[in-house]
């Protein structure tokens, strides 16, 4: 039976009985020869208090019983129903789906629209009375926060959250705070506003962790137990949350040794202190008898660095009478001011070159040397300097795959925390409760950090609130009676919310419900809600032969569901009328069994829809699926099914013709297969 | 609608750094007013095509999507569309707000989507009915006041007659409203204006066949794919700094190499035959890792370190420029089926008029002037804000990470003593 407990039906429509090839009347009447349901027709432009007073009486099963709200263009049309029932009768949002009928609007004639329509609702009826009511908890969560890293970002993390009222260890690996001004000389005095955030770090709720390491880390979100390895010996704390924040390093990026090591091949930090010191500064940058000549190589790695070496290079100018020249590859003016700062350096007199390679450095006579292919001349030059600096570029905190590795995290490129998957930004990670801000994710400016500190904070309050956090109970279940504690949940989970005692335990804060672990479980032993096996089969079995092709559609949520909402609302957009769409929180929640049943219950196709590689929102649920579809197809053809009717594609949430394109390829393909 | 309302804080421009300081706002507990000019949520951000190849080129299009709607579920925030602001005032530090709202003659609660008042309309080619492909939206049709015939003189009413009968959405005789709100504090969101390719006008662009910007070959990509000169070009240009770091744009879009190396990226994936090359001064960083972005791109597209002279019509009906080859000094000519010019991020037509509105300073640019460099969300004066490309050009990413520490700006702000 499809509709599994009783069923509460709302057909929400204003005056008009009918709309396109739906006829109203007709449906409900339908419907409430439906068995184990009743309907109500209710118009969304009534007032909330009638609105409130129909519902009232008509939900006579209570809070926490199926319903399903039935219109055109729900979320919009009939939004007032919506905050009536969940606003002012406080249904449970579970177990209250909203269903759209622009899907069946979109054939012909009215009786392949009502035909759709019933169908549609058969769906959602059969998988919302399935459906279990999640409740919701309060967990008791730690409001100590753990801020690792000394540059200026984590001390404003550290500050607000202090001044926010919680307690927070500030971990560095440095025996004092050794912050960098991303575009300032090593030898600048931090302006006062800098100045005045270090010495918030003075806050009694801020205890200093100096050369510490993160040894080992246990636990999830609102409960972390954090070991680090500091000069007293180890120490354990237990956290609520932590925010990433570790200092970039200035590393000299040609390798030293060579002609590099040469007294007159200097760093950029070096010639930063030499001009910091009069004396050292007057003996070599104005002799008496010749004008020195000065060539800077690079700085032009980020807007960070150039904005530092033409900085330098003015300095050097002005100064002193000096030739100064400059090499790089590409101007790197992508920052605000950059474009007027370079403008004014050649303004006044620095002479730039812009080669496809960096000069190669030697020595003769006691000189070093750069020899380069000039663009101008077209011709291989060679320009002896009294001095060459080297490019230093901003590197990462050395420890940080050390730091991702103890914490669970998805790396992230070159070298610096927080993958790099768009879902993330601007600072989360694949473990709720594990925030990165600032030089942890990547070179950039004072300005963005502190955005990002500001970001991180913000999440970290939101989570821990007062030391109790709100999170779902029941929506990712262990069935202690099946699970045999292989760990493969464990071992899977993108978000590490998988721990166990003597079966799998999932921490329902840290668990962001995409169903990796449920999909691949061996002995079935773990269910998501509301995305159950059970209703999943139910959804099958609404297959109604009079409608073909029937092409059952798994959609995550995230991406390909997006784009099928989308390309309902698009002109002309008609699907097959066998098209059944399953809504899935995330592709990794698709287990193979689903695919090789919705065969057995006479699927003519399969198709698979998942966000693209590197998009999704767990990180690898994609490449989960993919994979299940790639053995799914082997069984098929073991089975006799042509195994290209199992479809996999990825797709953006933006891209409705993306969906289109796929459903109508595999449309035809269907076609040719009839036909064959 | 309520005419007269206190919002925590009321935000001018409903694109993606207006939307997500909203809702950031609303997740932190503040009722707000997201206040839009244009009868549409989203932006132009939401008018951006995915640009996956085999993988996700991290351009950040598909996280508007995932904003709006939440935005049009989420009921701390009071949507106020087609409406502009007219006056301002301060008392007490509130802001008092004027706002006059475009009457709703399609009604949302009633409308449809048919199309056909759009379809049906006599001066639609002046923009008398607008719609939007931008599908969260509802209703996905607007009647533009400054074109339709009925408000200039009463002469037509084919839309409402054509509505219909089922829907009958559309009641001309709807007035323009006056809102009066009161907030504590004010954002400014108001995006920014695409440069004008016409600006550089040996470029030809207007004059010229399959010369497109940017943002046009975004939309075509988005909406109905590719058509060059022979229905798919086999050799597409792209040229950089178009609108910026010249004389009258005397700074870096920011944006610009990388929409135009991930766009020439997923052209070759959809194309694999053609020929992608893109001219431009200085390649900007692109993506977290942007050596590796480069070095790929740079396998399976021409990476010319030189701005093109004139373009000019070939006898096959392409495009022709001439540019300087980096490796050999020679002037060397270039044929193209579509060029597409890379405009940037110049500041919004309406800065002026609302900086003197809000009492708030330009920079000599003509963005609105951040406190200071590090703070680049407040303003000079307390309780005004600054969320998006209004303050400077940025990207998709640096908007939402600006946009959400505005809001928790903006919530300390209104939380003080």
């Amino acid at each position: 039976m499809t509709i599994a407990q009783p069923l509460e039906i709302i057909l929400a429509h204003g005056p008009e009985l009918t709309a396109g090839g739906l006829d109203y009347y007709q449906l409900g009447l339908w419907a409430a020869g439906l068995p184990n349901s009743r309907i109500l027709s209710l118009n969304p432009q009534l007032p909330a208090t009638e609105l409130e007073a129909r519902l009232r009486a008509f939900l006579h099963h209570g809070l926490e019983h199926p319903i399903l709200m039935v219109a055109l263009d729900p979320y919009r049309r009939s939004q007032s129903i919506i905050r009536v029932l969940l606003d002012r009768l406080g249904v449970n949002p579970e177990v209250l789906t909203v269903l759209d009928l622009q899907e069946a609007m979109g054939y012909q004639d009215p009786r392949s629209c009502n035909l759709k329509a019933h169908h549609l609702i058969r769906l959602a009826g059969s998988i919302i009375t399935r459906a279990n009511p999640i409740t919701s908890q309060e967990l008791s969560v730690s409001t100590r926060v753990l801020v690792w890293g000394d540059s200026f970002a984590a001390m404003k993390a550290a500050a607000d959250l202090a001044r926010l009222g919680y307690q927070v260890i500030h971990a560095m690996p440095h025996p004092f705070l050794k912050p960098l001004i991303p575009c300032g000389k090593s030898t600048q005095v931090p302006t006062e506003d800098l100045e005045d955030l270090v010495r918030q770090m003075e806050h009694p709720a801020i205890q200093p962790l100096t050369e510490a390491h993160l040894v080992q880390v246990e636990g999830s979100a609102g409960n972390f137990r954090v070991r680090l390895q500091t000069p007293e010996g180890l120490r354990e704390e237990a956290v609520g949350a932590m925010i990433l924040a570790p200092e970039m390093r200035l590393e000299t990026s040609v390798p030293l040794g060579g002609p590099a090591s040469h007294p007159r091949v200097i760093s950029h930090t070096r010639l930063e202190a030499i001009l910091a010191s009069p004396e050292e500064a007057d003996r070599l940058f104005a002799p008496v008898d010749a004008r020195v000549r000065v060539a800077l190589q690079g700085g032009d790695s980020n807007p960070l660095a150039l904005r530092r070496a033409l900085g330098t290079a003015a300095q050097l100018l002005t100064w002193y009478d000096l030739q100064v020249f400059m090499f790089v590859r590409d101007a790197k003016v992508g920052a605000p001011d950059m474009e007027a700062i370079l403008e004014e350096s050649l303004a006044s007199g620095l002479i730039v070159f812009k080669l496809p390679q960096f000069p190669s450095l030697s020595i003769k006579d006691d000189l070093p040397r750069l020899t380069f292919f000039d663009p101008v001349m077209h011709g291989e030059e060679t320009m002896t300097c009294d001095f060459v600096v080297l490019d230093e570029a901003h590197q990462p905190a050395p420890d940080n795959d050390a730091v991702s590795e103890i914490l669970g995290l998805f790396p992230g490129p070159g070298g610096f925390l927080q993958g790099d998957n768009v879902r993330n930004l601007p600072v989360i990670t694949n473990r709720r409760g594990v925030y990165v801000a600032g030089p942890g994710r990547g070179a950039m400016d004072l300005d963005q950090a502190f955005f990002e500190a500001d970001a991180a904070v913000s999440e970290v309050h939101q989570l821990l609130g007062q030391g109790l956090a709100r999170a779902p109970k029941g929506r990712a279940v262990v069935d202690r009676g099946r699970c045999v504690l292989c760990l493969t949940c464990h071992r899977l989970c993108p978000h590490g919310a998988v721990s166990w005692d003597n079966r799998a335990i999932i921490n329902e804060l840290a668990c962001q419900g995409c169903g990796v672990c449920a999909s691949q479980c061996p002995n079935d032993a773990i269910q998501i809600r509301n995305f159950t096996d059970d209703q999943v089969v139910a959804a099958f079995e609404t297959l109604d032969p009079r409608l073909t092709p029937k092409i059952i559609a798994f959609m995550c949520k995230n991406s390909a569901w997006e784009a099928y909402q989308a390309a309902l609302k698009m002109p002309d957009t008609s699907l097959p009328l066998g098209f059944t769409p399953l809504r899935m929180p995330c592709a990794g929640k698709i287990d193979i069994d689903y695919l090789l049943k919705a065969f057995t219950h006479g699927a003519d196709a399969v198709l698979v829809l998942a966000c693209h590689p590197d998009n999704c929102k767990s990180q690898q649920g994609n490449l989960h699926a993919q994979w299940r579809v790639d053995r799914a197809r082997e069984l098929l053809a073991d089975a006799g099914v042509d195994p290209q009717r199992l479809v996999f594609k990825t797709l953006a949430a933006n891209s409705p013709q993306d969906f289109l394109a796929a459903v109508s390829s595999l449309t035809e393909l269907l076609g040719v297969l009839k036909a064959a | 609608m309520d005419t007269q309302k206190h919002y925590s804080a009321v935000i001018l421009g409903g694109g993606i750094a207006g939307i997500s300081t909203a809702l950031e706002l609303a997740r932190l507990g503040h009722d707000v007013a997201l206040v839009e000019k244009t009868p549409f949520f989203g932006g132009r951000a939401a008018l951006f095509c995915c640009k996956a190849t085999d993988v996700c080129q991290k351009c950040g299009a598909c996280l508007v999507d995932e904003r709006l709607k939440a935005l049009f579920q989420e009921p701390r925030i009071t949507l106020l569309s087609a409406a502009e602001l007219t006056e301002v005032c301060r008392e007490d530090g509130l802001f008092r707000l004027r706002l006059k709202q475009q009457p709703q003659v399609i009604s949302p609660e009633r409308c449809v989507n048919c199309g056909l008042c759009l379809e049906e309309c006599p001066a639609a080619d002046q923009g008398a009915i607008v719609t939007t492909t931008i599908t969260q939206n509802h209703p996905r049709y607007a009647v533009n006041l400054a074109a339709c015939l009925y408000f200039k003189d009463g002469s037509c009413q084919v839309c409402a007659q054509i509505c219909p009968p089922t829907a009958r959405a559309i009641d001309l005789s709807r007035a323009e409203q006056t809102l009066e709100l009161t907030a504590d504090a004010v954002i400014v969101a108001t995006g920014y204006r695409p440069s004008d390719p016409q600006a550089r006008p040996h470029y030809g662009y207007g004059r010229l066949p399959h010369l497109i910007t940017g943002i046009e070959l975004e939309e075509r990509l988005r909406n109905r794919g590719l058509k060059g000169a022979d229905g798919k070009p086999r050799r597409i240009a792209f040229i950089q700094c178009v609108g910026s770091r010249d004389q009258q744009h005397p700074y870096c879009s920011q944006v610009c190499c990388a929409y135009t190396l991930r766009l020439a990226r997923l052209l070759k994936h959809r194309l694999p035959d053609a020929e992608v090359a893109t001219f431009y001064m200085d390649l900007q960083n692109i993506g977290r890792d942007a050596a590796q972005f480069k070095t790929a791109a740079a396998r399976e597209i021409k990476l010319c370190r030189a701005l093109p002279g004139d373009l000019k019509v070939n006898p096959d009906g392409g495009l022709s420029l001439r540019y300087i080859e980096e490796d050999s000094g020679r002037p060397v000519d270039a044929a193209f089926d579509l060029v597409v010019l890379a405009v940037g991020i110049t500041p919004g037509g309406d800065n002026p008029a609302l900086a003197d509105l809000l009492q708030a300073k330009l920079t000599p640019e003509g963005f609105f002037q951040s406190a200071d460099p590090r703070h680049r969300s407040q303003t000079s004066q307390p309780g005004l804000f600054l969320a998006g490309t209004a303050e400077g050009p940025r990207d998709i990413a640096g908007c939402i990470a600006q946009a959400t520490a505005a809001a928790r700006q903006v919530s300390q702000y209104v939380k003080r003593p």
